[in-house]
């Protein structure tokens, strides 16, 4: 299997200025974060508000610059490219954002809309596309009725079908999925997730499932990427694979399963992510982890595969 | 300790909410779950007695709270009880704080204006109640604002001020939505505990139906401004009567197995404009037939639990 896209070491730093009675500070919100998406997989991100994964998914497609770390698409250096280079290159890798409802100019037209990835690539000018433009809508389950439509005249299930038909406009072959259904109905969101499935058979496609909802990236992603503060800390390679990390174990056990009889006795997690500024030694999860030692507070955890498959953990489960 | 019949909610000649009834008991959940737009949010509106507010009214059906009937009262004995006896926890702990007034004096004020306590009294017992909610440092809390604490804690806070006048009847209205998948579990369990340590009815307001089958006893499954099947929530999820119920439940995905597929729900929810005539769910249902698109079909008695649709029972 050939990977599509390779991440090495990535990470990024962001800048806060100071002010009158502040010094300026900075904090990691990628940190050190490597993995690889073979062709036609689909690896899921996972993580509380917070802990980069919406960053990390705009530095893939170089949206925002990597501090440092290396990208490689389809074997290309991403960030040797220039930005014209890197303009062309992103026909073959789209994102499909969160909000649906943000993420559409209010002002064009479904087809205006849908135009607009051919006109940036120079393919096609306003009014020549009427026929890519039905043949998206109706790749994505939508009437192409809906074309001559504005974004408030349809649902929020039907904008985001939009906003897939939009990443799929150039043919891609990875897609980068920022929560997709995080603001949609359940029953939306499983329209959405099937739609999903379905194009990644049709038009074989890759794709980088970003959720803080941990049963949904179970159900639908080969290989999940779990994420706390930046860092990467545990890799299951399998979605059914035995959790290690205790971060892990708390996700999982914050799910709640949809049975009265499977009711369980949580023993809650205390405490909240802390503040990326500042951050104390050691690992990250410490303070909030009931299987801390020492040394997880003074030693940074780093990814080992002694135990079957990557965990950034010194007490592992 | 409450009881809702048939209570129907008009705004001019729309008519959002017709025919809900459900009764809760001392000590006991009641989930009223549904997709945005089904009317579970002005259900808990017209219970607080806050409809008014946005130019809603009661058509027909009463509100009983513990023997009172609450849709004629006025609205100065309202006030009284809500934030009373009736305590409302809202969606958004970002928007329900005063952003520029501390914490304490926040949730004291609550305890005074209810219980008739100095200052000092409330105090005493913010800092207590904040203790109960497993809020570090409590009387230093006190004497912060609301931007300074994260989501889950103003949530906490929300909640804190909802119990600060010992109510007896909780209303939450998606208290989770907003928050992290470990808070929201924090925060469930949290609610969970005050209801049977303090012998609270809790009426929960939630879509999400995993957050119902963990923590009620009863559940209300409302569409399109109806309860469309209602029961112990055992039996609902056991052998839910209506094919909406049963799409819900197989919109969520349960685990591991591999030949697991999720159906989600063919069409959109029905804007309130736009309700279809007969069976509101029948454009998107399944079992559909020529009867439903004709005649609303009534709630009606099954097994344990009522159901509203012509041809209800197990998923063929």
């Amino acid at each position: 299997m050939t990977n599509l896209l390779e991440v090495r070491n990535l990470s990024k730093q962001f800048k806060s200025s100071g002010g009158p009675f502040r010094k300026p500070r900075a904090m990691y919100a990628v940190n050190d974060v490597s993995f690889d998406l073979a062709k036609g997989r689909v690896i899921g991100v996972v993580g509380e508000s917070g802990c980069g994964k919406s960053t990390l998914a705009r530095l893939i497609l170089r949206l925002i610059e990597p501090s440092t770390g290396s990208l490689r698409f389809d074997g290309d250096d991403l960030r040797a490219k220039s930005p014209a280079a890197m303009r062309r290159l992103r026909a073959d890798m789209q994102m499909v954002f969160q909000d649906p409802y943000s993420a559409i100019d209010p002002r064009y037209t479904i087809t205006r809309a849908l135009i607009e990835p051919f006109v940036v690539q120079g393919r096609y000018t306003i009014g020549t596309a009427d026929q890519e433009v039905s043949e998206l809508l109706t790749l994505v389950g939508l009437s192409p009725g809906l074309a001559s439509s504005f974004p408030h005249q349809i649902s929020g299930g039907q904008k985001q079908r939009v906003g897939i038909a939009r990443a799929l406009a150039l043919r891609p072959r990875l897609l980068v999925l920022d929560e997709p259904t995080a603001s949609l109905d359940v029953s939306v969101q499983a329209q959405i997730i099937s739609l999903l499935e379905k194009l990644r058979d049709d038009l074989g496609l890759t794709y980088l499932f970003i959720s803080h909802d941990l049963s949904l990236v179970r159900y639908f992603c080969d290989e999940i990427l779990v994420m706390y503060l930046g860092r990467v800390v545990e890799v299951l390679p399998e979605t059914d694979a035995t959790v290690r990390h205790p971060y892990t174990a708390t996700l999982m056990d914050s799910t709640f399963a949809p049975d009265p009889r499977q009711r369980r006795i949580i023993a809650p997690l205390e405490g909240e992510v802390p503040s990326p500024f500042d951050q104390p030694p050691g690992c990250a999860f410490a303070d909030r982890c009931p299987r801390a030692t020492a040394i997880c507070r003074s030693e940074t955890p780093v990814l080992s595969t002694a135990f079957g498959h990557a965990v950034a953990c010194h007490n592992p489960l | 300790m409450l009881e809702v019949r048939d209570l129907e909610v008009a705004f001019g000649q729309i008519a959002p909410l017709c025919g809900v009834s459900f009764a809760l008991e001392k000590g006991e959940t009641l989930g009223i779950v549904g997709e945005s737009g089904s009317g579970k949010s002005l259900t808990a509106m017209s219970v607080m007695g806050l409809l008014p507010l946005s130019g809603g009214r009661i058509t027909a059906g009463s509100i009983i709270f513990d023997g009172q009937e609450l849709t004629k009262l006025p609205e100065a004995a309202y006030r009284k009880l809500r934030g009373g006896r009736l305590g409302l926890i809202t969606q958004n702990p970002m928007t329900s704080l005063d952003p520029l007034q501390k914490i304490g004096p926040q949730v004291d004020a609550v305890a005074r204006l209810h219980l008739g306590i100095t200052g000092q009294q409330a105090r005493a017992r913010t800092i207590e109640i904040l203790g109960t909610l497993r809020i570090p440092e409590p009387a230093l809390i006190c004497d912060r604002y609301p931007h300074q604490m994260s989501g889950g804690m103003k949530q906490r806070i929300v909640i804190a001020g909802a119990l600060a006048a010992n109510p007896d009847l909780l209303v939450a209205d998606e208290p989770t939505t907003a928050l992290d998948v470990t808070v929201q579990a924090q925060i469930i369990r949290l609610l969970d505990d005050l209801v049977k340590e303090r012998a609270l009815s809790l009426v929960l307001i939630t879509h999400d139906m995993s957050v119902v089958a963990q923590t009620c006893d009863k559940v209300v499954v409302m569409y399109a401004g109806r309860a469309i099947e209602q029961g112990p929530v055992e039996a609902i999820f056991a052998e839910p009567q209506h094919p909406y119920t049963q799409a819900l439940i197989g919109c969520i995905p349960k685990g591991l197995s591999e030949d697991e597929h999720l159906v989600g729900i063919p069409g959109t929810v029905p804007t309130v404009m736009n309700y279809p005539k007969g069976c509101p769910f029948h454009p998107r249902c399944i079992r559909a037939e020529d009867i439903c698109t004709k005649t609303s079909p009534s709630l009606l008695p099954r097994g344990d639990g009522a159901v509203s649709c012509h041809f209800p029972g197990a998923a063929p």
